[in-house]
């Protein structure tokens, strides 16, 4: 367009066209749908059929059907379509698509900001309330978990605690009779159990320090050290609390003792996370900091393993006793046709003590309230009394929700990951530039 | 197996303009035809092409994100882009990264595997059949299988490596290597290029070799100064191929990091993506992150918005290369 | 020149030439060569030859380092069915390439003629437009797409990725217009004195002609769509049974908890075999379209 007239003319079309695809893209876009209060029941004549999704798949998803036979012998006018390997994308497209299901179970706890900001599953307060659900049945810290700046809008499922696991045999080997209780005894322990060959290289890992391998994930080390992510106005405060400080200091000493490459080396050859050659199934890791549902893996996959479990070790006594917790959360997506059957069948998995029981010893996960936790049908196994212990100990904490779900938890991760192959030369200041990246990243969703 | 590429049809092929006498009615019998054949391209090009494009930059000004209505934030997402994401500059990295080396690689060794191929008599045609094969295998699968394949603990290469007792490296595991890896990955499935540029090589004229040989230039010489400049058009295809290639490359690199990492989790997992170190993250890759993922779907579009720009650069170029062709076809 | 560059280029294999008595230099040549060859082809072909073996193996032996199986358990390929519904997860693949084929050609020919032996208004820009959508990067306009998507309520069906191919694929116009260019101008005026309406002379003088070129275009949709993750991904991911093969492969993986080597394999060795039997029927087609692709004009 070579004339004056024709270039402005030319702007005014462009314009135009994108105003009307602007208007076009803002008409598609799934509109908000009204709130109401909470939906009644159905009758005990009215048949109903309740979507289920969780991302449980094989022995875990025949658990849960379990219990969801359970609840259909009940109410038997209410049918259950249990569908299993459902993550969180797919719940999330679902929502999205208009088409979700009834009653949406996720492992992704760190998505509840997300969920709860979003407006992507209900607000279960009304419910709540007008049920009289006992909340304080449900631990602090799990409470915690499952809702974000007052709203809730999922239940914890089971739970989640993480503990130390050690090696029996291995730790006898260095002459070592109980488990570490302290960061530096775990260091310390690490080092005496760890086996090296001629070269360096590393046979026997006494404990594996890297930045995201297994379960060496910032929101579980960060109990440890009782390191803290979030003042009371909601601000990351990564660059001024001690305790992280105090952990990657720890992180950097184990890993300078074995030599960056050397740890790539062997973790490189060991197997995946839940297979059957996973590094401490295969005796080749002394120690680690895992969940409780490993014990139903071991028990699984190698019954003949001396192990042993204990509460985690922290960097200060006062804090010792409790661990990490998270946990499956359950709840009513957006736009679920029966919300008032999902309701029901939501407060039944979390708040009945005998489905919780069942649902425990079945997933090997802890049950979420205090009531069932107490019950005497639980079949969980001595390994497993540490957790227990640690759940109803006034040190179990989390890690807060967010808007940016686990983003922050990545940028922390990478953030371990430069530090441990030592590309960071001031801590204190790399620490500080991770709140300013934190809270950007969560303005960016405003 | 007797796969000979394609003989030259009899007539060659030059579009004769239509006769002068009656051309205005042969226009308007062309429109009613035009139009009807054209209809239901047109349809898909606004609807499936047009209309997202524009509405990606529409939604890049605003905090979209998926669920709700959407508000005006004016160029937060961009600023956002440009000074704050601390993980966008390195997506960045590793896509131009992946568009340089990738570029370079597969044109100079599709080149090479021609070169080989053109001039390999005996059970030519099994073996080019052998090098297209890869090509045809799903990019799922054959990350699988290379992942595998260089496993640093049980691999075959590793393991055959230290039989010549070379310490192996980590390949997929190592941050400076994973994208090497890819790369081999990708060249182990880059035969199309090849197979495209062996019908280049195998059509330049014969008598031109041979006149050069009379005036005594040896092979390489004739490489230089007949091969390479006659089959130039056919490179420079392969090079734009390779950067749009280079530009969209996502899924290689997700299930590679996904399945190095060790997690049983496929996408799942945010913290995994791009593992070893956020080396196997790539632009298309954080942009999926973002908008479906993380709620970010504003952010993004703008990431779509700017990945679109470099993009359309790159498809600019070898429109006034098409361009020029085209009107050479017209005028002969 | 352009002549030769505008129609498929003379690809033949090298006339053996007359060879009364090698010269050394020459069978030092040839040695080199093939030697080189023989190499090149073990290296393109080996990754599959392990696909092809840790399928067999059993569950340990997938895990460690041992190249050859110890034992082979062929049941792993009945296994990966009990694993997982893959003939579902096929039978969504079969649909969705042969549909968007069929309709790829459908709205895709008339274009590509409209395009290469029509002359318009407009044409030009028509072509670079063209263009421009081949090469556009999906992600670009994954975001609108799927809003529109889901405000229609087809996410988790396999619609959304096969109504575009329904209304002409940019890749295939470019491809069969390459194709069209070579048919000269003659027969189909010839067929115009006929009195033959343009689409019959599509249909019954274009078509026949080109058939290699139909076939070419055909067989690069239908591999395109099988191959394809990215879109599934997106748009189908949340229903499981309407995945197709690409996402079930991703996925097996981490299915169940527990990775097992073997059974992934035995599956990728599943999903390769439909493309390489196709590959297998239609190689020349194959690879007259690539070259068609590679040339300028």
């Amino acid at each position: 367009m070579r004339t004056k007239a024709g270039r402005s003319r030319l702007r005014f079309r462009s314009a135009l066209l994108i105003t009307t695809a602007g208007m076009m893209a803002a008409a598609c876009t799934a509109g908000g749908g009204a709130a109401s209060g909470p939906a009644a029941a159905p009758g005990a004549d009215q048949a109903v059929t309740v979507q289920v999704w969780s991302n449980f798949s094989d022995r875990e998803l025949g658990i849960l059907k379990e219990a969801l036979d359970k609840y259909h012998g009940k109410h038997t006018n209410i049918t259950i379509d249990n569908q299993g390997s459902q993550d969180d994308d797919k719940i999330t497209q679902s929502i999205r698509s208009g088409n979700p299901p009834d009653v949406a179970i996720s492992f992704t706890t760190d998505n509840i900001g997300q969920f709860a900001s979003s407006g992507a599953w209900q607000d279960l307060k009304p419910y709540i309330e007008r049920d009289k659900y006992n909340l304080e049945d449900i631990p602090q810290a799990v409470r915690d978990y499952t809702e974000y700046e007052g709203k809730r809008v999922a239940l914890p499922m089971l739970a989640d605690v993480y503990g130390l696991y050690y090696n029996k045999d291995l730790l006898a080997k260095a002459g070592l009779t109980s488990p570490p209780k302290t960061t530096a005894e775990l260091l310390d322990f690490a080092k005496k159990t760890t086996v090296k060959a001629a070269d360096g290289s590393i046979e026997v890992a006494g404990f594996l320090p890297q930045m995201g391998f297994y379960a060496f994930k910032p929101q579980i080390v960060a109990t440890t050290f009782d390191a803290k992510w979030i003042d009371k106005d909601g601000k990351s405060i990564l660059g001024t609390d001690q305790g992280w400080k105090d952990m990657f200091t720890w992180q950097k000493e184990l890993i300078d003792f074995y030599g960056w490459d050397n740890l790539q080396k062997f973790t490189a050859g060991l197997g995946q996370e839940y297979s059957a050659d996973n590094g401490f199934h295969a005796g080749k890791v002394a120690m680690m900091i895992d969940g409780e549902y490993r014990t139903a893996f071991l028990a699984d996959q190698t019954p003949n393993l001396n192990y042993g479990t204990a509460t985690i070790p922290t960097s200060k006594p006062e804090n010792y006793g409790g661990g990490y917790t998270t946990g499956t959360i359950i709840g009513i997506p957006k736009g679920a046709k029966n919300p008032g059957a999902a309701w029901d069948l939501v407060k039944y998995l979390t708040s009945d003590t005998d489905a919780l029981v069942g649902l425990a010893n079945g997933l090997h996960n802890v049950p979420s309230t205090k009531t069932s936790l107490s019950s005497p049908d639980l079949k969980l196994g001595d390994t497993f009394k540490p957790f227990l212990d640690a759940f109803a100990n006034k040190n179990l904490k989390s890690n807060p929700a967010s808007t940016i779900g686990d983003q922050y938890l990545k940028i922390v991760s990478d953030f371990g990951v430069s530090w441990q192959t030592g590309t960071v030369p001031d801590l204190g200041a790399g620490l500080t530039a991770l709140d300013k990246q934190i809270d950007d990243a969560k303005a960016l969703g405003k | 197996m007797t796969a000979t590429l394609p003989g030259q049809t009899a007539e060659p092929a030059i579009a004769r303009p239509a006769p002068r006498r009656g051309r205005a009615r042969v226009r308007s019998r062309n429109r009613k035809w035009v139009i009807l054949f054209l209809a239901p391209w047109a349809v898909g090009v606004t609807v499936f092409f047009i209309y997202p494009l524009l509405a990606t930059v529409y939604f890049s000004f605003t905090n979209y994100n998926g669920l709700d209505t959407s508000d005006f934030v004016g160029f937060r997402n961009f600023v956002y882009l440009f000074t704050g994401d601390p993980v966008v500059k390195t997506a960045a990295v590793n896509t131009l990264w992946l568009v340089v080396v990738l570029t370079i690689l597969r044109v100079a060794f599709g080149l090479g595997v021609a070169s080989i191929l053109a001039r390999v008599t005996t059970g030519n045609s099994f073996l080019r059949t052998l090098c297209y094969l890869p090509s045809l295998v799903p990019p799922v699968a054959a990350t699988l299988t290379f992942v595998f394949v260089f496993n640093p603990g049980t691999g075959p290469v590793n393991t055959v490596l230290g039989w010549f007792g070379i310490n192996g490296p980590l390949w997929f595991n190592d941050p400076a290597l994973s994208k090497p890896a890819l790369t081999l990955l990708t060249l182990w499935g880059s035969g199309e290029i090849m197979i495209i540029i062996l019908a280049a090589i195998l059509d330049v004229p014969k008598d031109l070799y041979e006149a050069a040989q009379l005036d005594g230039a040896g092979p390489v010489m004739q490489f230089r100064k007949i091969t390479l400049p006659t089959i130039a058009p056919v490179l420079l295809f392969g090079v734009v191929n390779s950067v749009i290639f280079a530009l969209q490359y996502f899924t290689q690199a997700i299930v590679a990091g996904s399945v190095a990492s060790g997690s049983a989790d496929m996408v799942g997992n945010s913290q995994i993506m791009g593992y070893p170190n956020n080396s196997t993250l790539t632009f298309p890759i954080w942009l999926y992150q973002q908008g479906f993922r993380a709620y970010h779907m504003g952010y993004a579009s703008a990431m779509a918005v700017v990945l679109f720009v470099v993009s359309f650069a790159f498809t600019a170029i070898l429109i006034r290369q098409l361009r020029a062709g085209n009107s050479e076809e017209a005028r002969s | 020149m352009t002549a030769l560059l505008s129609e498929p280029p003379e690809v033949t294999a090298p006339r053996p030439v007359p060879k009364p008595r090698k010269t050394k230099a020459q069978l030092l040549n040839w040695i080199a060569v093939h030697s080189i060859a023989l190499v090149m082809g073990v290296i393109f072909t080996v990754p599959l030859l392990f696909v092809l073996l840790t399928s067999v193996m059993s569950d340990q032996q997938a895990l460690t380092a041992n190249m050859w199986p110890t034992e082979w358990h062929f049941e792993n390929f009945v296994s990966v069915f009990e694993k997982a519904p893959m003939l579902t997860y096929f039978g969504n693949s079969l649909l969705y390439s042969g549909v968007a084929t069929l309709g790829m050609l459908v709205s895709s020919i008339p274009a590509a003629y409209a395009m290469a032996r029509f002359r318009f208004r407009g044409s030009n820009a028509a072509f670079m437009l063209l263009i421009a959508a081949m090469m556009l990067p999906p992600q670009v306009v994954a975001v609108p797409l799927y809003s529109m998507w889901a405000s229609a309520h087809l996410t988790g069906t396999l619609w959304p990725l096969i109504v575009p191919y329904l209304v002409g694929d940019a890749f295939s116009i470019f491809l069969l217009r390459q194709f069209f260019l070579t048919i000269p101008e003659d027969y189909l005026d010839a067929a115009r004195i006929d009195g033959c309406n343009e689409f019959q002379i599509l249909y019954r003088v274009l078509l026949p002609m080109t058939k290699p070129g139909i076939a070419a275009a055909s067989l690069f949709t239908f591999l395109y769509t099988w191959n394809d993750y990215f879109g599934p991904l997106l748009y189908v991911g949340e229903r499981q049974d309407s995945w197709p093969l690409s996402i079930a492969l991703a996925s097996f993986r981490g299915m169940h908890r527990s990775t097992q080597w073997n059974l992934t394999m035995a599956a990728t060795t599943l999903v390769l075999i439909p493309v390489l039997v196709l590959f297998l029927f239609a190689q020349k087609s194959f690879v007259r379209g690539i070259t068609f692709t590679g040339v300028k004009g």
